[in-house]
């Protein structure tokens, strides 16, 4: 007889933890024996290298990064005193007023030229939560229609304190959770993961346009997250259940959508199919998809409903359907709000772009006005374009699923988006910030490029803050980030080679072309402020800096484009030969 | 020795910039108040800066500071000169704002410099334990809330200070006498410390230390020529002009009530509190209750609370106790004349000041706290003194701001660096030669748990009970009388181990 079958499954071996900083060089040997930091947000957690628990850690972050939050939430917010229509801030208000006050099924029709809702159902029931919760506080703020315009600091503080608690339930967490299982995937020690996420949770971007501006995209963020996070732990449905959950708060997060969808679709097709999966994905979104819609399909139902929808014009998407109902049915009313909610939800009969934003379009519009072409041209060949850019990370992520070694490095490497929207920046920076804690994260090249990101992303939203008057917030919170992480303006130790021949970590120098490169656009970025705050521009074009801005940040973003798709080529190819290397070995054994 | 990090360079680089971001925080009177000193001191003679008084917010500060002003309304004419014009009140402009906040985080540099010696002066064994309690004087909660919010200028005068006491550490005692008396012409509050630098100057400095009956008449020349001389060149001219009198009256308002607008946590407050609570008890023990007060005090702000039961007291009998007070821990120092005793004598007669003074704000703990912070991390002895005393004292200072925006900013700032700076003292500071007293450690910990329920129901759940308007006070006397617990245990504490150590 062969020996007794164990009685317990023998625990899945971890990777072992590294030495703090051993893989992501962030301690310097300065030669004679004495250790020091590599960057300065290295020192602040110097004292914790040797292992301090993270029930002391994470609050503390938490507290010091929330403080800087609602220091940047003390000062001015889209549209303060500037009627008739305010800004950001009055629309979420606005929402908080009319779903609050109205039955479900107006909330996508009321008076729709002010401020119309146009985000998705997961905003609206957000809206109405944080409504009715405010309303117990003070009726005034959300009083249907007479408080338009409400500007009062008590309802600033309210709002700004929804927006912190909103983050700090769900992105929050989120991050928390993700980088818990990522750094251990990859073997990170917890230091090293403690400092990258002091650095996620201080980028300025998205500080300045959540907390500044007053947006939820955070709310947003973390829901997509959370969606990695449940990839990385091999729950495919629940990535679904949190990416629709994503989708349904806001509409940008469809720019995700084509790199998720790839990703869910390799999963079931590589290694081998695996039919079963995909009909469990689609049915489980499908299910969530109808779950974030329910409450608008029943509100539709009732009598009151159904003749308000009968009175009013049809939405144009029900008008090309080429079916027609009864305008007194339930199916009539069901479809009519449906095809109203995603009417609003995609205006696609607004332009092209909004604003002077970094982005291709607005860059080749400088040159060649785009104007004589048609709207529905133009709609066709961004959305052409936007899916060019994303078709090669896509087919390599749909190729390369989880198989070997990191699967989520392939998901976060991607980044893609020709940008519509200045806001829209915060979603590739989102990943490309997520990994400054996967192996090798923090290592020059990556925070490097990284930050360098990073800081050409809120240079890019100068233009929407400085007319909201968050000039100080912007130079403190970019400054700053830029001062923990050494990265110019502030320092360039980044960029000095110190590296020795015995030196192991020297493979993370940055090559000369790199450095070049990020000290172009540093001096670029420099020299535009100088010249934004001295040079007024000549009387014929008086956008000419805000175009500047545009354009440069454009060539930046795609700079950073090719050098993630460059990431995730070389990730793709050294996760292949190491498999490669291991089924060798496999064999010979 | 390897070097410490975060730095304080880096610490002050960080603070900064959150400093900055409070620009648009709330901020109290006293802005207005230094703005009017701006104005007056750019605007009028010398001869009428003590005169002057369109603002209710006069000049009440020695020379030293309205020379200060002065100098920094040069600047100040180049960003915004509307502000430096006397009938202007109230003018708050941007540029004001910038400016004046940004004057506050640039003096402060004095405290990081003064901070920076303090380090090197340190013994090589108790670096570490210096580096550490210089970060926490410079990320502390009290100059945060009471400077970067609420608005003053004490980093500025406690840098002055701490140079001081480093100077006296570094073995030039006159240099650090000068200082001190600089420190004094540039805000009297000092003067509640005087008396230990008196003690110390002359024993250590005009005295043989060997033999108390052989002064050192080279000494006490130097020492006196200089510090004559600095408070000359402060109060001179104004001898000169015949304007003394008007300065006595203006530095030394003894028109106030014994506790402030709000209650300074000390012995009066519980004092105050003990009225209160006889108050029910009076007709059964039989005792005449003065009706006029009792509307004093429920009134909870603004206002000289009278006791209803309990004796008056009069400013005199304040500064006897004080002085008392101050006096027993001096004649230690007079035994033992050396640095750390000289800061634990500071710290006492800090003690005994803000405890039984008159008209105690409750900002007047910094007094306290500062030069504790130099010598908590000593041993484990002193840092558990310590502990109550920085719970109590920063948290008593919270009613300073009552606006919601600057709500979270208090207490998360304060939590976290209770949290941060209680954990790392308890492990930096050594164990003590001598044994510690176990009780004191038991109550002191099991005040601080009380610390955290406290603070939630006096800022959220007694207004959800009560509402906002009703027993508006009730809050604040437990605040109070929970910080004046946690002053006067410390106090205790901190008695027995100057006296055992």
């Amino acid at each position: 007889m062969g020996p007794p079958p164990p009685s317990h499954r023998p625990r899945k071996k971890r990777k072992t933890p590294t030495a703090p900083g051993s893989n992501n060089n962030l301690i310097l040997d300065t030669g004679d024996g004495k250790q020091s930091p590599a960057f300065p947000l290295v020192s602040f957690l110097w004292a914790a290298r040797a292992g301090v628990s993270q029930w002391l850690i994470l609050p503390l972050t938490l507290m010091a990064v929330g403080l800087f939050r609602w220091a940047v939430s003390l000062w001015g917010y889209s549209g303060f005193e500037v009627p008739p229509m305010h800004g950001d801030f009055e629309a979420q208000r606005h929402w908080m007023e009319i779903t609050t006050h109205l039955p479900i099924f107006k909330w996508y029709l009321y008076d729709l030229q002010y401020w119309g809702l146009d985000y998705p159902p997961l905003t609206a029931y957000h809206s109405w939560l944080l409504g009715k919760i405010g309303s117990a506080v003070d009726p005034a703020w959300f009083a249907l229609d007479d408080s338009r315009g409400f500007e009062h600091p008590d309802l600033k503080i309210y709002m700004r304190a929804t927006v912190v608690v909103s983050e700090y339930l769900i992105y929050v967490p989120a991050v928390v959770t993700f980088l818990r299982r990522y750094t251990r995937m990859h073997g990170v020690h917890a230091w090293s993961a403690s400092i990258a996420l002091v650095a996620i949770l201080l980028q300025p971007a998205t500080i300045l346009i959540d907390h500044g501006h007053f947006q939820y995209n955070t709310v947003m963020l973390g829901l997509m997250v959370a969606s990695l996070d449940a990839i990385l732990a091999g729950r495919m449905l629940w990535a679904c259940i949190f990416f629709v959950g994503a989708l349904g708060f806001k509409q940008m997060a469809l720019y995700y959508a084509p790199v998720m969808f790839a990703y869910l679709l390799g999963v079931c097709v590589f290694p081998r199919i695996r039919f079963l999966r995909l009909v469990n994905i689609a049915l489980v979104t499908l299910a969530a998809f109808a779950l974030l819609f329910a409450p608008l399909v029943f509100g539709a139902m009732s009598l009151e409903a159904r003749k308000e929808f009968a009175s009013v014009t049809q939405p144009p998407l029900l008008q090309s359907l080429p079916i027609t109902l009864d305008k007194n049915s339930v199916a009539y009313a069901v479809l009519f709000q449906l095809t109203q909610t995603v009417h609003r939800i995609f205006p696609f009969a607004r332009g092209l772009f909004e604003d002077k934003v970094a982005n291709a379009w607005c860059a080749i519009h400088t040159f060649y006005k785009l104007h004589r072409f048609e709207a529905s041209l133009l709609q066709r060949a961004s959305l052409g374009a936007t899916l060019a850019s994303i078709i090669v990370p896509c087919g390599i992520i749909f190729r390369h699923p989880p198989r070997f070694a990191s699967p989520s490095s392939l998901v976060l490497r991607f980044l893609g988006i020709l940008l519509v929207h200045e806001k829209s920046v915060l979603l590739p920076l989102l990943p490309m910030t997520l990994s400054l804690a996967g192996d090798g994260g923090l290592n020059k090249e990556n925070r490097a490029w990284v930050g360098w990101a990073n800081v050409l992303g809120s240079w890019t939203m100068y233009p929407l803050l400085k007319r909201e008057e968050l000039r100080v917030p912007y130079i403190v919170m970019t400054l700053l980030w830029a001062y923990l992480m050494g990265l110019p303006p502030l320092s360039l130790e980044t960029y000095r080679s110190r590296s020795s021949s015995e030196d192991p970590n020297s493979q993370f120098e940055l090559n000369i072309f790199t450095k070049l490169l990020h000290i172009i656009f540093y001096a670029l970025m420099i020299g535009w402020h100088v010249g934004e705050a001295f040079v007024p521009p000549p009387p014929g074009k008086p956008d000419l800096w805000v175009v500047l801005n545009a354009l440069i940040g454009a060539g930046g973003f795609g700079i950073a484009y090719l050098w993630c798709m460059w990431k995730l080529v070389t990730q793709c190819c050294q996760s292949n030969r190491r498999a490669s290397e291991e089924e060798n070995k496999k064999k010979q054994q | 020795m390897a070097e410490v990090y975060p730095s304080l360079a880096q610490c002050a680089i960080v603070a900064g910039a959150l400093k900055v971001l409070l620009f648009p925080a709330y901020k109290s009177t006293d802005f207005e108040v230094h703005r009017n000193w701006l104005a007056i001191t750019h605007s009028l003679p010398i001869q009428e800066w003590y005169y002057e008084k369109t603002s209710e917010w006069t000049l009440d500060y020695p020379p030293f500071f309205a020379a200060f002003e002065w100098v920094m309304s040069q600047a100040a004419a180049y960003v915004d000169p509307a502000m430096l014009v006397v009938k202007n009140l109230g003018y708050d402009s941007w540029e004001t704002i910038y400016f004046q906040r940004a004057t506050v985080i640039f003096t402060e540099l004095v405290l990081v410099y003064a901070l920076s010696r303090f380090v090197k002066s340190a013994l090589f064994a108790s670096k570490q334990a210096a580096h550490v309690a210089s970060l926490s004087i410079l990320l502390s909660p009290g100059l945060f809330i009471i400077d970067h919010i609420h608005f003053q200028y004490n980093g500025f005068m406690y840098g002055i200070l701490i140079l001081s006491i480093v100077l006296a550490r570094e073995q030039s005692k006159l240099l650090s006498a000068i200082v001190f008396a600089a420190l004094l012409c540039f805000k009297h509050i000092y003067l509640y410390l005087s008396l230990a630098y008196f003690v110390y100057l002359l024993r250590a400095y005009c005295l043989d230390p060997k033999n108390v009956l052989r002064p050192r008449f080279w000494n006490i020349i130097k020492l006196g020529t200089c510090v004559v001389g600095i408070f000359a060149m402060a109060f001179g001219p104004f001898v000169q002009w015949g304007q003394i009198l008007q300065l006595k009256d203006r530095l030394f308002p003894f028109s106030r009530g014994l506790c402030h607008a709000y209650w300074a946590p000390n012995i009066w407050a519980m004092y105050s509190f003990a009225d209160r609570a006889l108050i029910p008890l009076a007709p059964r023990l039989g005792l005449s209750v003065n009706s006029e007060a009792l509307n004093s005090v429920t009134r909870g702000l603004v206002g000289d609370t009278s006791f209803a039961i309990l004796p008056e007291i009069s400013s005199q009998q304040t500064f006897l106790l004080t002085f008392l007070f101050q006096l027993v821990p001096l004649v230690k120092l007079w035994f033992q004349p050396d640095w750390d005793t000289f800061v634990g004598a500071l710290t006492l007669c800090g003690y005994a000041s803000f405890l039984f003074g008159w008209h105690v704000h409750e900002k007047a703990v910094l007094l306290i706290i500062i030069p504790f912070s130099l010598i908590a991390l000593k041993d484990r002895r002193h840092f558990s003194a310590f502990r109550p005393l920085a719970v109590a004292g920063h948290v008593s200072l919270f009613p300073l701001l009552f606006t919601a925006a600057e709500f979270p900013l208090k207490t998360v700032y304060t939590v976290f660096w209770l949290i941060l700076f209680l954990f790392v003292f308890d492990r930096v500071a050594p164990v003590p030669e001598r044994p510690r007293i176990f009780v004191f450690d038991r109550l002191s910990l099991l005040y601080l748990t009380f610390a955290i329920p406290l603070i939630i129901y006096c800022s959220l759940l007694h207004q959800l009970i009560f509402g906002f308007e009703r027993l508006q006070f009730l809050p604040l006397m437990f605040m109070s009388s929970y910080s004046a617990l946690g002053v006067v245990g410390s106090w205790i504490g901190f008695m027995v181990v100057y006296f055992t150590a």
